[in-house]
């Protein structure tokens, strides 16, 4: 036989054929088949909050690092240590805005830590060096203080720029 | 009520100043403590003289002298690009000021606003070029700012300098604690169309859950807590995470990087930089370990106020000392209509940067910080020093130009006279740590009774021979101004970005002598960041 597979259905109905060790990066996945007794996945598990492009995404990673050592522990931070990012995942994290924060609500609810990481630096890097203006201008946000708030929190945190 | 105690604090300056003054010089010798001064704050291993320069620092700390430090803000602030996020006046392309005057007249007004700020170095140049350009700029200068006085009534107006009025606040001001509470559920808001009728850009920010953006703030501020602060600006959101998020404080707190985990409590290494080997490998100690649950320190709150004012070295920029000094010149032969004689303003600079391994390169130059700053790192300083030993200057350069660009000749001559060191801060003790060990040969003359001050810093150099070591006995103190002097106000500047001078002696190993310098005109050292420096 073959090596084992679940289906798993996007939001818009499309089922995806997966390995389970690929799909077994996502604990949410892993904790529902450590749970159910052998042979229950005949049916397609619905993954209802990620649509197909993105599941699609998510489990080309999956796929990358099916043999990666699963991740210890919630709170590991030899892993928030490591600020860089390998090259294959910055290759695959090169994508339009939409998709990248698509990719992270994704890993964020499937719960795959290693990948939502990946993605937090990967905005975190679209964040450094840049002014307030600028991070407003990159991600399309509306500044919301009044000119006095503003001010205010300015002064409040001018010790953390270091200047 | 307010003007009341402020001059009852500078006629107790006054006359502190005043009784010191008329006292006889009296703590030369370093084996005298002089009765009259508290000795309580003296650490171990010095030492025991109270340096002069200290006492002299101390007073006027939070007061007028902010102007070593404005002095060199402003001779920095006029370098650096006017783009306020990346605030570093040192590299090469910053050189060009910010609003360079052009007229006559307005160099002279500018060389006035630098006289009344006490910086006589730029106030002089601007009135050489002033002059240079229009012989008569002084009057057109009266006809502008002085016209209604000049002619109604002879006698000398005050010089009414338009001072920028900071916009009082109106209304109710909602303190800040509650303001950011009120910003707890405020949603990222997409932004506006560039032209009106059009649908909204795309904010797909706006719709990630609290927990993630969380996550990525930490990874900005651990990359860099500047830029971690610039996001509290960003929006209402940023801002209330930026304040409560205090588990990112507390991993910043322990980081490695910008963190307490590379602070040195005792020498990392020799002043030549190499690591220190012993025997029996102690463990270092560090304020907050991350194996072991950590407490804050007691009056604190919050670990961003731990990362606020616990005394903390920094590696990401350059620490000056800005010192001028006028020597009388002799008027030249050739000059015969020069009735007075010249006077020389002198302008050197000491520069050290401090690494995270525990070494420190120090610097004396006259070069300005532009020309040397952004070349003062180990690489450079190596082959710089490389070239005065072996004469080969053209090797050593390419050995320092392998990885950036090619270090100027100007910029080589002043590194040539780097020295190496190494740093440490005083360790805080707790009245349940043992006493600490005398673990190095300073002289410690004063007995157990001495505290360190958890402030205090204390940086070893090489001297001039191989059989001198120079130490630098330094305290961090908070800057009172900012460099951008637009806002009078700052409640909240940065802390520990200064350091004042305590003592600076030379200690001669063979004899076991200490000599001290006098640092007649010692300025403190002012912190500025350098963009790149301790980053990635």
């Amino acid at each position: 036989m073959a090596e084992k597979t679940l289906i798993m259905e996007s939001n818009d109905g499309k089922k995806i054929e997966v390995p389970i060790d690929v799909a077994s990066r996502s604990i949410l996945i892993k904790n529902m088949i450590d749970d159910l007794p052998e042979g229950a996945f005949e049916e397609a598990i619905p993954i209802s909050n990620v649509s197909e492009n993105v599941l699609t995404k998510v489990i080309e990673w999956c796929t990358h690092h099916r043999s990666d050592p699963p991740s210890s522990g919630d709170d590991d931070d030899t892993r928030r240590k490591t600020t860089d990012i390998d090259e294959w995942d910055q290759k695959f994290m090169q994508v339009d805005q939409e998709m990248l924060f698509e990719i992270i609500l994704a890993a964020n609810y499937l719960d795959i830590k290693p990948l939502l990481d990946i993605g937090c630096k990967t905005v975190a890097n679209m964040i450094k060096g840049k002014s307030p203006e600028e991070i407003r201008k990159t991600f399309n946000i509306q500044n919301d203080f009044t000119p006095e708030e503003e001010d205010q929190i300015r002064r409040e945190n001018e010790w953390a720029e270091d200047r | 009520m307010a003007d009341n105690a402020e001059l009852e604090s500078f006629r107790r300056q006054w006359r502190e100043e005043v009784s010191r003054k008329t006292k006889p010089n009296n703590a030369p010798g370093p084996s005298r403590s002089t009765p009259g001064r508290p000795t309580a704050a003296q650490p171990r291993h010095f030492p025991p003289t109270r340096h002069e320069a200290f006492a002299r620092k101390e007073e006027d700390e939070e007061g007028p002298a902010a102007y070593s430090q404005n002095d060199i803000a402003q001779r920095l602030d006029r370098l650096s690009l006017a783009k306020p996020e990346e605030e570093d006046a040192f590299h090469l392309h910053s050189r060009k000021p910010r609003a360079e005057p052009t007229s006559a007249l307005e160099h002279f007004e500018r060389a006035v606003e630098r006289e009344a700020e006490g910086n006589l170095g730029d106030s002089l140049q601007h009135y050489r070029k002033a002059y240079r350009l229009d012989a008569a700029v002084d009057k057109e200068y009266r006809n502008k700012h002085f016209a209604g006085a000049w002619k109604k009534t002879p006698q000398p107006a005050v010089p009414s300098e338009p001072t920028k009025v900071a916009s009082t606040e109106q209304g109710p001001v909602v303190p800040t604690p509650e303001l950011i509470d009120s910003f707890a559920s405020a949603p990222i808001l997409s932004a506006d169309p560039i032209f009106e009728g059009d649908p909204r850009p795309p904010c797909p920010i706006a719709h990630v859950p609290s927990e993630v953006i969380v996550e990525i703030l930490g990874h900005v501020a651990l990359a860099d807590p500047a830029a971690f602060a610039r996001m509290a600006l960003v929006c209402k959101r940023f801002a209330y995470h930026f304040a409560r998020e205090q588990h990112i404080w507390k991993r910043l707190c322990q980081s490695a990087k910008f963190g307490f985990e590379s602070m040195h409590y005792s020498f990392a290494c020799d002043i030549h930089g190499n690591p220190e080997y012993t025997l029996e490998p102690q463990r270092r100690y560090t304020p907050f370990p991350t194996d072991i649950p950590v407490q804050l320190p007691s009056p604190l709150s919050s670990w961003s106020e731990v990362f606020h004012t616990y005394p903390r070295i920094r590696f990401t920029g350059i620490y000056i000392s800005t010192v001028n000094y006028t020597r009388a010149g002799a008027a030249s032969a050739y000059s015969n209509i020069s009735w007075n004689s010249p006077i020389h303003i002198v302008t050197y600079y000491r520069y050290i940067r401090f690494y995270p391994d525990g070494t420190v390169i120090y610097i004396l130059s006259t070069v300005e910080p532009v020309d040397v700053v952004p070349h003062i790192n180990k690489a450079n300083v190596t082959a710089a020093r490389a070239t005065t030993r072996k004469q080969n200057p053209r090797n050593a350069a390419d050995m320092g130009s392998g990885t950036q660009e090619p270090v100027p000749p100007i910029a080589m001559e002043a590194l040539k006279r780097a020295q190496w060191g190494r740093w440490r801060l005083s360790k805080p003790v707790s009245p349940t740590d043992p006493p600490e060990e005398a673990d190095n040969s300073f002289p410690n003359k004063d007995g157990p009774t001495a505290t360190p001050d958890p402030r205090d810093l204390v940086v070893e150099t090489e001297g001039v021979g191989a059989k001198y070591v120079y130490v630098l006995h330094l305290a961090l103190r908070s800057s009172t101004a900012r460099p951008t002097n637009a806002n009078p106000s700052h409640p909240n500047p940065s802390r520990n970005t200064k350091l004042v001078w305590k003592g600076y002696w030379s200690y001669d190993k063979l004899t076991d002598d200490w000599a001290e310098f006098g640092l007649k005109n010692d300025r403190a050292f002012v912190f500025r960041r350098v963009r790149g420096w301790g980053l990635n």
